[in-house]
């Protein structure tokens, strides 16, 4: 069972960083047939990740959600597939080199950095609600990373355009309108999600503040958490109303997707991550 | 039988030739009828377009005869002497032929490399000799390979991307902003003819909404009319460039008329959508600083050629590669027709071993009266197992050398080698 858990770990790393690898390449030559190749690795990448989780359940009767190969898998899974939903029309089909290239890169940390966490038991997961809110948070992060791609991608386009540079980017990209409409949408998705996430976890820790500890609400992950609520609600309003578009839209969504990965990789650095930090301070 | 392509085009003859050699659509019928009489019922096909007429032939005799016969049908069809086009014809046989069928369909021996049309042309050619039975097997297989190689190339290929006209880069450039230009606006300022060619292509893409600002109203008037669109009087342009997605500028002002405080007034308008700004006119219209505003995309004639000239060096590097997917495509093809060639040789090859198995095994069988019938049977079946062992390699073998060599010989030695009738 060890064997075939590490297997299916590698293996699904392996097909993200050729999935990514591919689209490249796609972006590059513009075959048509590489692209699908890469859609196809992304599909045995998911299948092979999903056997792993499977495999790591049973080994180890917990749910696997906690450690840090854990994470970074449900996030392959999560984006990857999001990612090739998102790309299935042809007109936006380019920017699934966007999504899959740093996919790539978080396929490689996984092998490289995160196997060692493979053979750890999971911790025990003491509510049902974390497996929740856990489950939408990672669909709200790979949303907004999916956004943070499409606003680096319109900002490459964007600069491609207006310097006049015509080159085998700009002739395979989808439309600045297209990329506008996408990054809209995802944002559309990706807010809500966010705010059900921490509503969800918000009543969970109301309810039964015990796991949490009484300042739980003090948290810097949780304080920085609504900041990042209420500077989306900003960036959504001006949006729709039609204030903000284009470039600066672009911009905000990137420094916005910027700020998450600090919360969710910066504070465990910093070890800030826990939510008993104002108690310990105490 | 041979395989032959005869033709001229842009390469080796002015255009008032190939006027005359031409054949208008609703000759072609009668043409593709009678050259295929000519040629004991051939598998013909016409390509005539602007840029060339050729003919294709799948013929059952000599290449050279066919290529006669071809001159001669010309000449006839068009009533010309065979001297006044004799030396603009090119005409290949064989590999070569297909070859050129090949690059052709593919847009690479076009006038602008990569262009599309050609391979429309070429199956509305196809179309016809299948619609007046002139088209036969080997035909039929040969433009499905063209048609397929074409596809390769243009889907592997980067041969077709940019375009290379400064109008059509305009619509590339409006569709790489706008995707989709189904129900976007453009607005026509001055009446230059490269803004009209522009206003066509946008059109001709989907543009509904045509607004055209002059000096003159009557100008204005006379274009809009052609395009369904609104005529406006020059003093009103800053009170409508929030109406336009794209701006074509082609007066002949002696100054710029259009300056970044026009455009932030249009963009607040727009709630700041995206604006292509093609400034053809020299002197330049729209003052430089219009393209550093954000959602502004602001492109001179200088900057369109620029994109033209890119465009064509992308192609240009691309030919090999596509030279390289077209040489395969050749070679598959010339495997199938050397293994069409080959079959009757195989199927006279398998009789003949058939009918020394059949003589041997009865003599044996006859000698030896005692056997059961499944000891018959086992006797059967064994020296059948024999045959097919020995047919197997020289069969594969042979369908391979012909793909490389010349049939001819091929089948020449395997019937002399298996003592097979030259008449077969």
């Amino acid at each position: 069972m060890v064997v075939a858990l590490h297997i299916a770990f590698y293996l699904g790393s392996l097909l993200y960083v050729c999935a990514g690898a591919l689209s490249m390449t796609y972006l590059w030559r513009g075959d048509a047939r590489v692209l699908r190749y890469g859609i196809w690795m992304v599909w045995g990448g998911t299948a092979a990740l999903l056997a792993m989780f499977a495999i790591r359940g049973i080994l180890y009767g917990r749910i696997p959600l906690t450690s840090l190969s854990d994470s970074l898998s449900l996030f392959l899974i999560m984006s990857g597939t999001l990612m090739v939903f998102i790309t299935r029309r042809d007109n936006v089909s380019t920017l699934l080199s966007f999504y899959l290239a740093p996919l790539a890169a978080v396929g490689l940390v996984n092998a490289v950095i995160a196997h060692r966490y493979l053979t750890e038991a999971p911790m025990l997961l003491q509510r049902a609600p974390l497996v929740v809110h856990v489950g939408l948070a990672f669909l709200a992060y790979s949303l907004f990373f999916a956004a943070g791609m499409t606003s680096a991608a319109y900002l490459c386009h964007m600069s491609h355009l207006k310097h006049h540079r015509t080159t085998w980017l700009t002739r395979r990209m989808p439309s600045l309108q297209e990329l506008d409409t996408t990054l809209s949408r995802l944002l559309l998705y990706a807010y809500p999600l966010f705010v059900l996430t921490l509503a969800q976890g918000l009543v969970w820790a109301w309810i039964d503040p015990s796991p949490l500890g009484p300042q739980w609400w003090l948290a810097p992950k949780v304080l920085l958490s609504f900041v990042m609520v209420l500077f989306y609600a900003c960036a959504v309003h001006l949006r729709f109303a039609g204030m903000l578009r284009g470039p600066k839209l672009s911009y905000l969504v990137l420094f916005g997707f910027a700020v998450l990965l600090i919360l969710y990789i910066g504070l465990s650095l910093l070890g800030l991550r826990g939510y008993h930090f104002w108690s310990e301070q105490a | 039988m041979s395989l032959v392509a005869v033709g001229l085009s842009h390469h080796t003859s002015p255009v008032e030739t190939r006027e005359r050699l031409g054949f208008p659509a609703h000759t072609l019928p009668g043409a593709l009828l009678q050259l295929s009489k000519r040629l004991d019922k051939a598998g013909t096909v016409i390509l005539s377009t602007c840029n060339r007429v050729e003919i294709y032939a799948h013929y059952a005799g000599e290449a050279e005869s066919a290529r006669n016969e071809i001159r001669a049908f010309l000449s006839e069809w068009h009533k010309l002497p065979v001297e006044e086009f004799k030396d603009a014809l090119y005409e290949h046989e064989g590999r070569d032929a297909v070859g050129h069928l090949f690059r052709v369909a593919s847009g690479l021996d076009s006038l602008v490399i990569g262009e599309t049309q050609i391979l429309g042309q070429v199956h509305d050619a196809y179309i016809a000799a299948q619609t007046e039975q002139t088209a036969d097997k080997v035909i039929h297989n040969l433009f499905q390979s063209a048609f397929t190689v074409a596809k390769q190339i243009r889907s592997q290929t980067a041969v077709g991307e940019g375009k290379v006209s400064v109008s059509s880069v305009a619509v590339d450039l409006a569709a790489s902003i706008f995707g989709d230009l189904t129900g976007k606006a453009v607005m026509v300022i001055g009446s230059g003819e490269m803004g009209e060619l522009t206003l066509k292509s946008l059109v001709t893409h989907g543009v509904k909404s045509v607004i055209v600002v002059n000096r003159h109203p009557e100008r204005a008037q006379a274009l809009a009319a052609q395009y369904n669109g609104e005529a406006l009087p020059f003093e009103t342009l800053s009170d409508h460039l929030h109406r336009a997605d794209i701006i074509i500028s082609t007066t002949a002002a002696p100054r710029t008329i259009l300056h970044a405080d026009h455009f932030h007034h249009a963009l607040k308008s727009r709630q700041q959508a995206p604006l292509l700004v093609i400034d053809i006119a020299v002197p330049r219209d729209v003052d430089a600083d219009v393209g550093e505003l954000d959602n502004v995309y602001l492109y001179n004639i200088d900057d369109l050629e620029q994109v033209v000239n890119e465009n064509i060096e992308v192609r240009r590097r691309e030919i090999e590669q596509c030279l390289a997917i077209a040489e395969r495509g050749v070679d598959q093809f010339m495997h199938w027709m050397g293994s069409l060639i080959v079959a009757p040789t195989i199927t006279s090859m398998a009789k003949e071993l058939e009918i020394i198995r059949e003589r041997e095994t009865q003599k044996t069988l006859a000698s030896l009266p005692d056997l059961t019938e499944k000891q018959r049977y086992e006797i059967e079946y064994l020296t059948k197992r024999i045959v097919n062992n020995i047919l197997k390699r020289p069969m594969t073998e042979i369908k391979h050398e012909v793909g490389h060599h010349d049939p001819g010989t091929v089948v020449h030695l395997v019937k002399r080698l298996f003592g097979i009738e030259e008449s077969m």
